[in-house]
């Protein structure tokens, strides 16, 4: 499928660096990942990852943040960043000639001195994008989701964080923990494309190997999950969104490819809820997508619908999963899935910037990159028989978590 | 062969389809773009919304089997298809693997020749219609880019794919058939093929696929594309959000114009990237917004330059003030390393996305729809290479920005004007 091969290595100072030689692109992608999001955060700073992401962007020891943009626009870089519940990501996608200058740039971020001077209008950006979610009907169902599945955990909270919490954060706070999150062993310098690794090693170990090694610190205890019944009332919304939660497989479960065929099943395209749900005219949008995280899982229902709509969806969202787990998936089923995924692997495999957020997976999840071929293989494997193994382990029907946002308080009860 | 070499194909079928295939051998997958000329400006203002309805629709079955049989043969295969209702087009998209690009297009053509369109699915597209219209409302910068199309574009390039209640309300089957009926043609078709493929063999697959496709009453004559006109003026909708959308546009260059580098030079200086001139004001020096941004849009014979950022109420005057200070003074003080910045920005775009075939088959069909022909990717790049300040000036001289269509919508209106 590829003719691409990994090398994969530690520096002293405990900063992994995974490269992935493609040698069939003219490009190549790069980032930094920092194995650190709203999970490994106390909640008095609920929200410091991502609003530490920003700052990254304003300013180093070499660089102010217009230097930092320049530089990026400069090369032509495609590039941003994110933050999510387990992990903050800074990437960029250059032509191959510019690989040691885009590495330099994002090496350098990730020493940021955090200035001082633009701490305060970022905390604004950071607030303006806390006031962007709000407007979102998704994004306020996903936060409920996370706020009652695990009350008890720093992933209750928005990877935002409040508004609250993001104005009484200080800069001092922020250096501390950037201090430790950004620790060199808790860091990975992921790079994919066309380049010479021991070029790469090289430009790592000039650019990071000094970095001190100190402690990251480990990260908290997977959380409880609890089920039951949530709603939140947002009138200015016409939508009301449902969402039906369940425990799934981690992101390292041997059977976390079955757990793949088993969403798309349900709730991708072609699937039971694209011709059950929204081909009766229930919802606009209905499917079901995984949440992975490296010690617990998530397989989360999802539709969009009129408020009037919520009793026909929900009934509708349990009953395809319970006849799945009842009468297992049909065999056409299982095939077309794989043979969606082998397509969606060969287009993987044709740029590094694809391939960046995948060896980025399975470095949380595995401690290794994955060739195309062994995910391929995995594919293979997925089968009737593992699809049904894999419900008797990890449940769809019963009480699960039922989350609804909207213009109706629903349900009543 | 350097990197902007690339080795396409074009001709006119017998069946009518204008196609051109693009060869690069080594690639893993095959991408097939097609366009119908059939979007939503062309529809019959009595039933605004049927192209949409139609796209829905259109993959519920054929003569030969039902939708979800259709489908599954698809996915037998491992084909990613995907539609739209665009505005000047219906557009079908497809990649696969190279073995499976014979199946792939017999499909198609079966969906496309004698798609059965059942009363049931059809229905049941309106009903989708009628949801997703309203259901616009819970997003507010989508809802905010409607009403300016409205406003500044008018009839017909400034309605919405979605229609309107009234509209939707008399769509049915009928209707459906007659705007299939009316569009669907192979020589109404653009095709861009690009992949490991042999040219010559490409097209004798789409001329069996498509020989005599011509729907009993589809019409004879070509369909002038609608004028771009367009309308300044400021509107704000009340609307209760927790932020404030403001877009607005002018005039710009088509895409066939000689100015259209040098637009895209204007708009890479803008915010192609966060050294841009709204990145920096509006964004990084004063805090004022998460996001904030300039983008062209271009219907077939003519263009528009939006600028658009969404921005807490306290905020707004300041953003809005922010947009507007910038786009005016671009003409006095952009600097010749902002303009170098664009153009590297544009051009390594086009060298690390062309590593994406499906990239590549999207930039064919834009070529077959705006100039009738592949352009050659060399000399699109060395055209935008050689702008320069003194160009972007004439560009900004001759495209006034004193003349804005607005709309501000949230829960305040600008204070001051």
């Amino acid at each position: 499928m590829s003719t691409s091969r990994f090398v994969q290595l530690r520096l002293s100072n405990g900063l992994a660096v995974v490269i992935e030689v493609m040698p069939h692109v003219p490009s190549v992608a790069c980032g930094f990942l920092a194995r650190t999001g709203a999970r490994d955060e106390h909640s008095a700073l609920a929200g410091v990852s991502h609003f530490l992401e920003h700052m990254c962007f304003k300013g180093t020891a070499r660089r102010d943040w217009q230097r930092i943009n320049i530089e990026f626009d400069e090369m032509g870089s495609q590039y941003n960043a994110y933050t999510s519940k387990d992990r903050t990501f800074y990437y960029g996608w250059v032509r191959a000639e510019e690989l040691e200058r885009q590495l330099d740039l994002l090496a350098d971020m990730m020493r940021s001195t955090l200035p001082a001077g633009e701490f305060d209008v970022e905390k604004q950006v950071v607030l303006e994008e806390i006031a962007m979610s709000g407007d979102d009907l998704s994004s306020n169902a996903y936060d409920l989701l996370y706020e009652s599945l695990c009350p008890d955990s720093p992933l209750a909270w928005p990877v935002l964080g409040y508004e609250r919490t993001i104005r009484e954060l200080s800069v001092e706070q922020m250096r501390a923990y950037h201090a430790s999150r950004y620790a060199p062993e808790n860091l990975t310098l992921v790079v994919a494309g066309r380049v010479d690794p021991e070029n790469v090693v090289a430009m790592a170990e000039r650019l990071c190997g000094d970095w001190p090694a100190v402690e990251a610190g480990p990260r908290g205890p997977a959380p409880v999950l609890r089920s039951g019944v949530a709603r939140r009332s947002l009138e200015r919304f016409h939508q009301q969104a449902v969402v039906l939660a369940f425990p799934a497989a981690p992101g390292t479960h041997e059977l976390n490819e079955t757990a793949e065929s088993i969403a798309a099943i349900l709730g991708g395209s072609n699937s039971r809820f694209y011709w059950n749900i929204m081909q009766k005219g229930l919802s606009t949008q209905a499917a079901v997508f995984r949440e992975e995280y490296g010690d617990f899982g998530l397989m989360v229902l999802y539709a969009l619908c009129e408020p009037a709509h919520c009793e026909r969806v929900l009934e509708a969202m349990r009953h395809e999963a319970q006849t799945l787990v009842e009468q297992g998936p049909e065999p056409k089923e299982v095939q077309r899935v794989k043979n969606l995924r082998r397509t969606s692997l060969a287009v993987e495999a044709e740029a590094p910037f694809y391939r960046l957020g995948q060896i980025v997976d399975d470095m949380e999840y595995h401690g290794q990159p994955r060739s195309a071929e062994e995910r391929l293989a995995a594919v293979e494997r997925v089968s009737d028989e593992s699809i049904r193994d894999y419900l008797q382990q990890f449940p769809i029907t019963g009480e699960g978590l039922l989350v609804s946002v909207g213009p109706r308080a629903w349900p009543e009860s | 062969m350097s990197v902007f070499e690339e080795r396409v194909e074009h001709r006119r079928l017998d069946c009518g389809i204008d196609l051109a295939v693009m060869e690069i051998p080594g690639r893993s997958v095959v991408a097939v773009e097609l366009r119908v000329l059939a979007g939503y400006a062309l529809e019959s203002p009595d039933y605004l919304g049927v192209a949409y309805v139609m796209d829905e629709a259109i993959a519920k079955g054929t003569a030969k089997r039902d939708g979800r049989a259709l489908n599954d043969a698809f996915d037998a295969i491992g084909v990613s298809h995907s539609s739209f209702a665009g505005r000047e087009t219906a557009g079908f998209s497809c990649l696969c693997l190279p073995e499976f690009l014979d199946e792939a297009i017999a499909l198609h053509a079966e969906m496309l020749r004698t798609p059965a369109f059942p009363r049931d699915a059809c229905e049941v597209a309106v009903e989708l219609s009628r949801q997703a219209l309203a259901a616009l409302d819970d997003e507010p910068l989508d809802l905010a880019k409607k009403l300016l199309s409205r406003q500044a574009y008018g009839e017909p390039l400034g309605r919405h794919a979605l229609g309107e209640c009234a509209t939707l309300d008399r769509i049915g089957r009928d209707q459906v058939v007659e705007h299939w009926q009316r569009f669907f043609a192979a020589d109404r078709m653009l095709v861009a093929v690009a992949g490991p493929v042999e040219a010559g063999r490409v097209a004798d697959l789409f001329e069996r696929a498509f020989a005599g496709f011509r729907a009993p009453t589809a019409s004879t004559e070509i369909q002038p594309e609608p004028a771009v006109r367009f309308a300044p003026g400021r509107t704000h909708y009340p609307k209760d959000f927790e932020q404030e959308q403001v877009v607005m546009c002018f005039p710009g260059a088509a895409v066939t114009d000689a100015d259209y580098p040098v637009e895209l030079v204007v708009l890479g200086a803008l915010a192609g990237g966060m050294s841009g001139r709204l990145w920096t004001e509006v964004r990084e020096k004063q805090g004022l917004v998460y996001w904030v941004s300039a983008w062209g849009d271009h219907p077939r014979r003519g263009g528009m330059v939006h600028l658009g950022a969404s921005t807490t109420p306290q905020h707004l005057d300041r953003t809005y003030a922010t947009l507007l200070r910038e786009i005016n003074r671009l003409a006095e003080d952009l600097t010749a390393a902002e303009v170098e910045r664009a153009i590297i920005g544009i051009v390594s775009q086009v060298q690390t996305r062309g590593d994406v075939t499906r990239s590549r088959a999207s930039r064919l069909v834009d070529d077959l729809f705006f100039h009738g022909r592949p352009m050659a990717l060399a000399e699109k790049v060395a055209r935008v290479r050689a702008v320069t300040v003194d160009a972007v000036r004439r560009y900004l001289t001759a495209h006034p920005r004193d003349r804005l269509s607005v709309v501000t919508l949230g829960p305040q209106d600008l204070q001051a004007e």
